[in-house]
């Protein structure tokens, strides 16, 4: 698997290019999407399209920071009830009249601390991340319905909402902040010296730390940034939604770690890009789609998206053994 | 065996005394060690003997629990690998320690990544063509044929895996490089060719600790062997050659 061609070189290695995950990925879209469009005329309408894109918006934000996490060879569930924490959290303080910077800034700090949790439990005390966080997953959640006692908040501020659901270029803002989180983010990856050794950490711990990489801290970083993410796709849901829910980011972590790896992420650590994640959220949620306008039941969403993982994977295995 | 024109000479790295316990056991005890510029020196010994625990030693692995080390003349102590680096100091390990899932460039480069100039300086982008370059140059001028340097090292065979870490502690020692047998895992093609880059090493000027079972490999590339047993250092031996009779029977008396 190529999915992580180290820059631009002159002479393009074709071979390396047709093996990338993204254009894979690429080519399920428009397959999705031609066939969508064979069955309904209501498929490749702005509308639609756009419909798509909102739905998947707080989810690629979240993507990105599993898809740092992964990268490193770690793996963090607990992104979901940081998620919902976070839209918790935000609406209590609104509800206490704090401001909006306060509140967004405290928001973030949440999601931070939540990963730095992880993080400090993973890294320094050396626990297993699955089993850490799904602890983790587990506390936040339950932090949740203790602070909110089960109820939806919605004091929500409209300016805040505003902010969020005004559109520039026919696009709500929050798909474009969606949008630039995951471009920046895969630009960083692939290029920037310190987000790179993510890289070198999930390729080989021992390698990394005989090189002189700072691996503890470095994946300390990592769960911290995935919670940040997760929290600002709090900010983004609450803005959207006008309200918090307790069981708001329930089970988006098994979506999203679905679509990170059906875009080309290793479980194992070391491979993947941010864009092949942010394309594999978008795959699956116009699957989703398509199974929606298809007036198909929305029972087999899961099964439609388990076959894309389980299809996505063999057609990585059948890449290598070409390249080989 | 003694070396005359040796004793005359300082040596660039000279450990002396060294102890190193853990727990129970002692895996080194009252060790002396020399290693002058621009030698390679052979570093024998039954497993146990105390080959690895010296070397990680040199490499800043482990602190020995007494003993001195001076790097020309100069007394150091490292409390980490990254110090030993710093003072020009690399190793190979056996495990090569390389990142399957990244290119040659990223490997020779890993840790050690170079920033661009300009924007790219600003956002911490890296220099990919700086390094591509480099990095070809570097295993350019190997006996081994690497293909290409943007290739993921996972598909590599194992002397085109000592070409890349060897380019690696090419680029980054400055004056001593350490290999945990390198030769281990290798048929006889390969062999010769990491032996011709051991010889290499040596000709840009750097010293070379190599860690070897085999006395053919060692009688064709060392110029002195240094035979380790149970902790202690049992002897040297220098080698005139690779047809030096009385080196080689001397090396395996050592060992017996």
């Amino acid at each position: 698997m190529a999915s992580l061609s180290l820059g631009t070189s002159r002479r393009v290695d074709w071979r390396v290019v047709a093996g990338s995950r993204e254009l894979v990925i690429l080519g399920f879209i428009l397959a999705t999407c031609a066939g969508a469009t064979v069955l309904s005329p209501y498929f490749l309408t702005v509308l639609n399209l756009r419909n798509v894109l909102i739905a998947s918006a707080t989810e690629l934000v979240v993507a990105g920071g599993l898809t740092i996490v992964l990268v490193s060879g770690g793996i963090d569930l607990s992104v979901g009830s940081t998620l919902g924490l976070g839209a918790i959290v935000m609406a209590e303080m609104f509800d206490a009249g704090w401001s909006i910077p306060a509140v967004v800034v405290a928001t973030l700090g949440v999601g931070a601390l939540a990963g730095a949790l992880n993080g400090a439990l993973i890294a320094y005390a050396g626990l297993n991340p699955l089993i850490t966080t799904l602890g983790t997953m587990t506390i936040g959640r339950s932090f949740v319905f203790i602070l909110s006692s089960g109820y939806a908040l919605s004091a929500i501020p409209p300016v805040l909402k505003n902010a969020f659901n005004a559109e520039t270029y026919g696009m709500p803002n929050l798909v474009w902040v969606s949008l630039a989180v995951v471009l920046l983010l895969d630009a960083f990856m692939r290029r920037n010296v310190w987000f790179r050794t993510f890289y070198f950490l999930g390729g080989s711990e021992m390698a990394a730390l005989r090189v002189g990489i700072p691996t503890r801290r470095l994946k300390f970083a990592g769960y911290v940034a995935s919670g940040l993410l997760a929290s600002l796709a709090a900010v983004m849901t609450v803005a959207r939604m006008g309200s918090a829910f307790p069981n708001t980011g329930t089970g988006i972590e098994l979506r999203v770690i679905t679509a990170v790896v059906v875009g080309g992420c290793s479980i194992y650590g070391g491979r993947g890009t941010v864009l092949g994640a942010a394309l594999g959220v978008l795959l699956l949620n116009l699957i989703n789609n398509v199974l929606v306008i298809g007036q198909v039941s929305v029972y087999w969403q899961g099964v439609a998206s388990g076959t894309v993982l389980i299809l996505a994977i063999l057609t990585d295995i059948a890449g290598r053994g070409i390249r080989r | 065996m003694t070396a005359p024109e040796r004793a005359e000479r300082a040596p660039l790295l000279e450990l002396r005394g060294i102890q190193k316990r853990f727990g129970a056991v002692s895996a080194l005890s009252e060790v002396d060690f020399e290693l002058y510029e621009g030698e390679i020196l052979a570093l024998l010994g039954d497993n146990g003997a105390g080959k690895s625990t010296l070397i990680k030693i040199v490499s800043g692995y482990y602190r020995p629990d007494a003993g001195t080390m001076r790097l020309r003349g100069e007394p150091v102590v490292f409390s980490d690998p990254h110090q030993a680096r710093a003072a020009g100091i690399e190793t190979i390990y056996q495990d090569l320690a390389l990142f399957e899932n990244l290119d040659v460039a990223a490997n020779v480069f890993a840790g050690n990544e170079t920033v661009g100039s300009g924007w790219r300086r600003t956002l911490g982008f890296v220099d990919f063509s700086g390094m591509r370059a480099r990095a070809t140059e570097a295993v350019g001028q190997m006996a081994v044929t690497i293909p290409r340097v943007d290739q993921t090292v996972e598909a590599f065979s194992g002397g085109q895996r000592q070409c890349v870490a060897i380019a690696r502690a090419l680029l980054w020692g400055r004056r001593i490089v350490i290999m945990d047998e390198p030769t281990a895992a290798l048929g006889v093609r390969e062999t010769g060719k990491v032996l011709d880059l051991i010889r290499s090493t040596r000709e840009r000027g750097l010293s070379v600790i190599v860690i070897m079972h085999n006395i053919e490999h060692v009688m064709a590339v060392a110029e002195r062997a240094i035979v380790m047993r149970q902790g202690s250092r049992r002897g040297t031996v220098t080698i005139s050659g690779a047809t030096d009779r009385d080196a080689h029977d001397a090396i395996v008396r050592m060992l017996m």
